[in-house]
């Protein structure tokens, strides 16, 4: 699954970690940083391939199969609206940030849910 | 930005990537090389027959579902959703051959699958498909869309998944060939509610008509269960009662929060029409058609 790496007390920059324009992510995912926004940096995350394959080998590791009941998210992870699989990201997500499903083609802007929870809306274009 | 914009990291280079060089590399009509269907299966004729009854209704669906798909490629009022429709018409003349295979590996000859299907397929199953097919003959893009991508694959994601939740443990070449479909259904309803999302906004006046379709098609729908439900009902208590004098156990399934291995058949069926009415209210909600409560069957 994850593996988590604390940006907050490691600062990308300042420890020589990879800049957030190095993390690859699916054609479609954006996931901005503002400077000065008064957020702490994004956690960031190693994907390991999950046997999903519905996709292409290269994207592979950015989804998984949502195991329903006893699944979690991680902080990384949202599931699609659309077909309900898991679509994931080298970096934590948040509120504002585009995701891409490529086994449903949806694209999808997350949100903040009632809940607390993150979730998604689907972009329709 | 275009109406197509979702599609455009699909293509039919990225289709083969996903299905033949993906989920069904090495595979044999949807399943792993050597597997059969379950010797008890086989041995047992009311099990049998229950199979073959069932596999009927899903060549039944998946036959709608090509005749649909392939009448839209023409409707289709741009490039990148013909080049889709025309991956999903292949993706279903799959389906309607590996569930035949299916029938056969059952027992039906292959001169007898055709009247076989016709002599089972549920009447209602069969009019849900005409109020499709009407739409599609009339090259109607817009409810086609709906009425395939919609409503018939919600259906079918649905009925596919519980059938995987069952078959996972005691049907093994069944669960492989139903979950090559889900990973198919996964893009029919993308393209369904992605497409059908922006259509809409630009054709308002075309909701009525569109709801009054599902309706139609919700009322045949519920229908089948039922009838489908009824007919297998007898069969599944007496296997359920033969594995407990047994002492055979049967294993548990959960979907949606039930384990279907020990719930009755009306508890199923009501968790089924349930689920696939839940997901077409939100579907269709978020692509701002609302949801038509049809006639309850008889």
């Amino acid at each position: 699954m994850s593996k988590a790496t604390d940006e907050q007390t490691a600062p990308a920059e300042e420890q020589g970690n990879r800049p957030a324009a190095a993390y690859e992510s699916v054609p479609g995912t954006v996931q901005p940083d503002e400077p000065g926004d008064g957020q702490a940096p994004r956690r960031t995350y190693e994907l390991e391939d999950t046997g999903f394959r519905e996709v292409p080998k290269r994207w592979r590791k950015f989804y998984r199969v949502w195991q329903g009941p006893g699944d979690s998210l991680a902080p990384n992870e949202i599931i699609c609206p659309v077909c309900k699989v898991v679509i994931r990201s080298h970096r934590e997500f948040r509120p504002g940030d585009r995701a891409y499903c490529m086994p449903c083609m949806s694209r999808m802007i997350v949100v903040r849910m009632p809940d607390g929870t993150l979730g998604a809306e689907v972009i329709y274009q | 930005m275009a109406e197509t914009d979702f599609l455009s990291q699909y293509s039919i280079q990225r289709w083969l990537e996903m299905c033949p060089q993906g989920y069904l590399d090495d595979t044999t009509y949807g399943h792993e090389s050597g597997l059969t269907e379950p010797e008890d299966l086989l041995a047992n004729d009311d099990l049998r027959e229950a199979s073959i009854a069932l596999t009927v209704q899903l060549i039944a669906g998946e036959r709608a579902a090509l005749a649909a798909s392939s009448g839209l490629v023409n409707a289709a009022p741009d490039h990148a959703s013909k080049a889709f429709l025309a991956t999903q018409t292949l993706d279903e003349a799959r389906h309607v051959e590996i569930f035949t295979r299916r029938l056969i590996d059952l027992g039906v000859k292959e001169e007898d699958v055709d009247s076989t299907v016709n002599d089972l397929a549920n009447p209602n199953l069969v009019k849900f498909a005409e109020v499709l097919l009407e739409k599609v003959g009339n090259g109607d893009f817009i409810a086609g869309v709906v009425g395939q991508n919609i409503v018939l694959e919600g259906m079918a994601f649905s009925v596919f998944e519980l059938l995987q939740a069952t078959s996972k443990d005691l049907n093994p070449k069944f669960a492989q060939t139903l979950a090559g479909t889900i990973a198919d259904e996964r893009r029919h309803v993308g393209f369904g509610e992605n497409r059908i999302g922006s259509l809409i906004r630009e054709h308002p006046e075309r909701k009525a008509d569109i709801e009054r379709m599902q309706a139609e098609m919700s009322y045949h729908m519920l229908a089948t269960f039922t009838d489908v439900f009824r007919g297998s009902g007898p069969t599944m208590d007496r296997e359920r009662q033969a594995a407990a004098a047994e002492g055979r156990d049967l294993g548990s399934a959960e979907w949606h929060g039930t384990d279907v291995m020990a719930a009755s058949t009306d508890d199923i069926e009501a968790l089924l029409a349930g689920t696939v009415i839940n997901e077409f209210k939100t579907r269709l909600g978020r692509i701002g058609i609302e949801y038509q409560d049809p006639k309850v069957p008889a």
